[in-house]
């Protein structure tokens, strides 16, 4: 019985959450906006499946950051956006509440009975415009970097905190 | 408890040191303080036992996400507190160990002990609680529990599945059928009894039909043509519902049903149906609603409420677990912290007096008899520092005490000491030899002037008197340390005469008694006197007054003997030749012997009334310089050499009887040399001993030891014609100048006389004609 109970205490040492789960993201600049797409591994959907088919109200943050590389230092932030996915399930009528926001704001909201649409739309966004391209320089290197994080989240008993529960880059020349 | 500080070391210098500042207690000797942690404390708890009771309460969510953070993070901090806590009792009980000071080895069990009895039933309990916990989280997703709310959610959500259905299925046929009419222009009567069977057979329990007529934004917008409700129907809800679904479905989304509670507690399930013309376009919508009774959707809500609450339960199953192991955990922790300080603070507390104790006495024992302990509590470890602190007063005031009488006896044996080396200072200055003799015949003291009269070395001291004095000469002395003591009867002086390099010494010896404070005897002291000067100048006297009578008496009969035989000799002179020659040679005779007579009664005249010597600052390289010129050609065969010092302080003396010295002895000289031989005067500074040494030393036959001390007896002479007074007066002339004559043998043959003056008044007079 106490080997349990450390078992699962070394797991939540151990174990890294969200270690199999990658982010694919694409970026590029056009019409003065850096455009970004965020594609989460089916991995993700399957932590978040239990959640959502509980009827939990779950989000997904998908933090992105238009960063800079710097020579010996860390690297620079030159934007920041956040896309929330959220998926809320009525069991009783079995459909899915879909709500997409970008910064706050509003950007779709649907109601689906379909569950393959529902894991489009939870794991990832396509083609966002998430960046204004007007500060970069032409012909520069930059990169997108995306963290996911999710709620609720996969926690253990005695170590709530957790990583990102998975996160990606692309990198990207600004060709005006 | 705590100490004061000691003043000073020193109990005779010590002042009062003004009292330091009272140092500020710590948290643990506050009661107040200690008081409001242990109330901090139960409010601590208080507050967790509410937090755990209402936690049933509280949305899962809000647990895993607030209240598990919050508890991990009281607990990571009394993880780490206790952590440091112990680490920190650790390393110092490792420290005092080893500094080996008092008593660690004992805390350090103490603390331990205290500590085992806590730690290992709340481990205990922890890791059974955990146990529990985990098995009671599992018992409550059990599988039959799992299959209830599943079913009953399942059938609840079929009949709503199903109703739906119907209700779509209906609004679709109903729209199928309205597509050959002309929403617009029809009849609404036609149009409603096209509808009508759908109600009055209870499919559906509203009907409502829209034609879609262009809005102002160039979207079809939904506009009311008829509806046909069930008498059975309550009050149903606005219109805008039923509106908004229907522009949905003239929009094309797929999502062309909703549910929409009423005020009854019901539920209305609305379905759209687009009612298309036979070419294609939609011309209007049809929406179909039925109404659930209060009763039916409240349980199949409940039910779904149900089975979310609990498939959400399973979902948050670690957090929640977590939790409830956080909660126990901080419990366990809290217990272990309290343990710990409570141990910590227990073992200080009985430690720390024995300590201060310990360390007072070891400032005692340093010396720092002011040093005390302070009372702080009125338990049996307050009588113990009680009975310590009156323990150090009444060694401060036994050393207060001893040090007093220390110094006295410091004080009575420096003036003990000072007494001793005046009396060795008097004994190795003194002429008188003494010689302490013990109870046990041991010799104590032999001081010098004893070591030179006896001819002994100081390493005669500590022997026994019997060893050193019993044999040969110096018997009388062992005789007189020996002697039996009756009291009240003087031991008797002696003198004894000793040969000490061909001399004759006479010494008076005499003992006294030495008496402790008891009376009784500690042995004795032996007086040693020099008094061969005494016996000699008493000789002297009476050969001075010897020869004074003989001057008086022989001189005066000599005169008129000489002018009788003077008379014979003139009465005879006209007598017969044979006569007159033989009173002639008869009167020559008296004559002559009265002549001698007469230098002879001058000598002793002389040496009878000797002047004293008128002393004045005199050169005596030029006084023996010119004395010895007297001699210049005299003797072909005598050669006389000085060997003068280079440097000799002018001596004060009469140079008219030095004169008559160097003569005399120059003259002895000369008649032992035969007139043939080496005559050396030779001159020596002695500064240290402030004396200048005359040396006569002839190459003759020399003189016999035993006969040394015999030349300067008056009348003794080893000479034919001799008056015996030549050297007599030589000692004389030379003990009136403070000085001394000895006699001795010169090398490699001959004899020395060695004449040895004071120029102490010569140095003090140079002195003072220098300034």
């Amino acid at each position: 019985m106490p080997a349990r109970l450390l078992a699962i205490v070394l797991c939540a040492f151990l174990l890294e959450p969200g270690g199999d789960r990658a982010v694919e993201v694409g970026a590029f600049a056009r019409d003065g906006r850096v455009h970004v797409t965020a594609a989460a591994s089916d991995g993700l959907m399957q932590d978040l499946d239990e959640p959502i088919q509980a009827g939990v109200a779950t989000t997904i943050t998908y933090e992105a950051d238009l960063r800079e590389e710097v020579g010996i230092w860390f690297d620079r932030t030159l934007a920041s956006a956040t896309v929330t996915a959220g998926v809320q399930y009525d069991t009783l009528t079995r459909r899915y509440q879909l709500t997409r926001s970008v910064d706050g704001r509003i950007d779709d909201s649907r109601v689906s009975e379909d569950r393959a649409e529902v894991k489009r739309f939870v794991l990832g966004f396509d083609r966002l415009p998430l960046f204004n391209a007007g500060d970069l320089e032409p012909n520069a290197e930059y990169y997108v970097r995306v963290r996911v994080r999710t709620r609720p989240r996969v926690t253990f008993f005695f170590w709530p905190w957790g990583r990102d529960a998975a996160s990606g880059m692309a990198r990207f020349t600004f060709i005006p | 408890m705590a100490f004061r500080p000691a003043s000073s070391p020193s109990l005779r210098l010590a002042a009062p040191a003004p009292d330091p500042p009272r140092p500020k207690r710590p948290f643990r000797d506050n009661p107040l303080q200690v008081l409001l942690g242990i109330f901090a404390l139960v409010v601590a708890l208080a507050g967790m036992m509410l937090l755990l009771n209402r936690s049933s309460q509280l949305a899962p969510d809000f647990l895993s996400e607030f209240v598990l953070y919050a508890l991990s993070v009281v607990d990571l901090t009394m993880l780490v507190g206790l952590v440091f806590v112990l680490a920190r009792s650790v390393i110092k009980m490792l420290v005092e160990r080893k500094r080996g000071l008092p008593f660690a080895r004992f805390r350090a069990k103490l603390v331990l002990l205290l500590l085992g009895m806590t730690v290992i039933p709340a481990v205990l309990v922890l890791l059974v609680g955990s146990q529990l916990i985990f098995n009671s989280v599992d018992r409550w997703f059990n599988q039959p529990m799992d299959e209830m709310l599943d079913s009953a959610q399942r059938i609840a959500s079929d009949y709503y599945h199903d109703r739906q259905r119907q209700v779509s299925d209906e609004t679709a046929r109903l729209a199928r059928e309205l597509a050959s009419a002309d929403l617009a222009s029809a009849d609404l009567g036609v149009l409603r009894d096209a509808v009508a069977g759908s109600v009055t057979e209870q499919r559906l329990t509203l009907v409502e039909v829209y034609r879609l007529a262009p809005g102002a934004d160039g979207l079809p917008q939904p506009v009311p043509v008829v509806d046909v409700a069930s008498a059975a129907a309550g009050p149903m809800t606005t219109r805008d519902t039923s509106v908004r679904l229907a522009a949905r479905a003239a929009g094309g989304q797929p999502d062309t049903w909703m549910r929409e509670p009423t005020e009854s507690g019901g539920e209305l399930i609305r379905a759209a149906a687009v009612v298309r013309a036979s070419d294609g376009r939609a011309a209007g919508v049809v929406v179909g609603t039925v109404q659930l009774t209060g009763e039916v959707a409240a349980r199949a809500r409940r039910m779904t409420k149900a089975y979310e609450s609990y498939t959400q339960l399973r979902v948050f199953k670690p957090a929640l677990t977590g939790v409830y192991l956080s909660f126990f955990l901080m419990v366990t922790l809290l217990i272990l912290v309290s343990a710990t300080w409570m141990g910590l603070y227990l073992a200080k507390r009985i430690t720390r007096p024995v300590q201060a104790l310990a360390a007072a006495a070891r400032e005692i024992g340093a010396g720092h008899f002011e040093h005390r302990v302070e009372r702080e509590t009125a338990d049996e470890f307050g009588a113990l520092v009680d009975s310590f602190n009156t323990m150090a007063d009444e060694l401060a005031s036994s050393r207060r005490a001893l040090e007093q009488s220390s110094a006295d006896l410091e004080r009575k044996h420096a003036e003990v000491e000072d007494r001793r080396r005046f009396t060795e200072a008097v004994l190795d200055r003194v002429a008188t030899g003494v010689i302490t003799i013990d109870a046990a015949g041991r010799i104590g003291i032999l001081n010098p002037a004893a070591s030179k009269l006896l001819g002994l070395d100081a390493g005669a001291a500590g022997k026994a008197a019997e060893e050193v004095f019993g044999t040969g000469e110096l018997r009388p002395l062992a005789d007189l340390a020996t002697a039996p003591y009756v009291p009240g009867k003087e031991w008797p002086a002696q003198e004894i005469a000793l040969n000490r390099e061909g001399r004759e010494v006479q010494l008076a010896l005499a003992a006294t008694p030495l008496h402790g404070d008891g009376r009784q005897r500690e042995g004795r002291v032996l007086v040693v006197d020099d008094i061969t000067p005494l016996i000699r100048a008493q000789k002297v006297a009476a050969w001075r007054e010897v020869a004074r009578r003989l001057a008086h008496e022989i001189k005066n009969p000599l005169t008129p003997i000489q002018l009788c035989a003077q008379r014979l000799q003139r009465q005879f002179s006209a007598a017969p030749e044979p006569v007159r020659e033989l009173v002639d040679e008869c009167t020559g005779t008296i004559v002559g012997e009265v002549e001698a007579l007469k230098t002879l009664v001058d000598e002793f005249s002389q040496f009878a009334r000797m002047p004293s010597p008128r002393r004045v600052l005199t050169d005596v390289h030029q006084l023996l310089t010119g004395t010895l010129g007297l001699y210049d050609g005299l003797f072909a065969h005598v050669r006389i050499e000085t060997l003068f010092a280079v440097s000799v302080p002018q001596v004060r003396l009469d140079p008219d009887q030095i004169r008559r010295v160097v003569i005399n002895l120059v003259d002895n000289a000369i008649e032992a040399l035969n007139q043939r031989g080496l005559i050396v005067v030779e001159t020596q500074h002695d500064a240290a001993a402030g004396t200048v040494r005359i040396v006569v030393a002839d190459d003759g036959p020399g003189i016999a030891p035993e006969e040394r001390d015999k030349l300067f007896m008056p009348y003794y002479s080893t000479k034919k014609r001799g008056s015996g007074l030549g050297l007599a007066i030589v000692r004389r002339i030379v003990a009136e100048h403070g000085g001394t004559v000895e006699v001795g043998a010169n090398e490699p043959r001959g004899t020395r006389f060695t004449i040895e003056l004071p120029a102490g008044e010569a140095d003090a007079a140079a002195g003072t004609e220098a300034m």
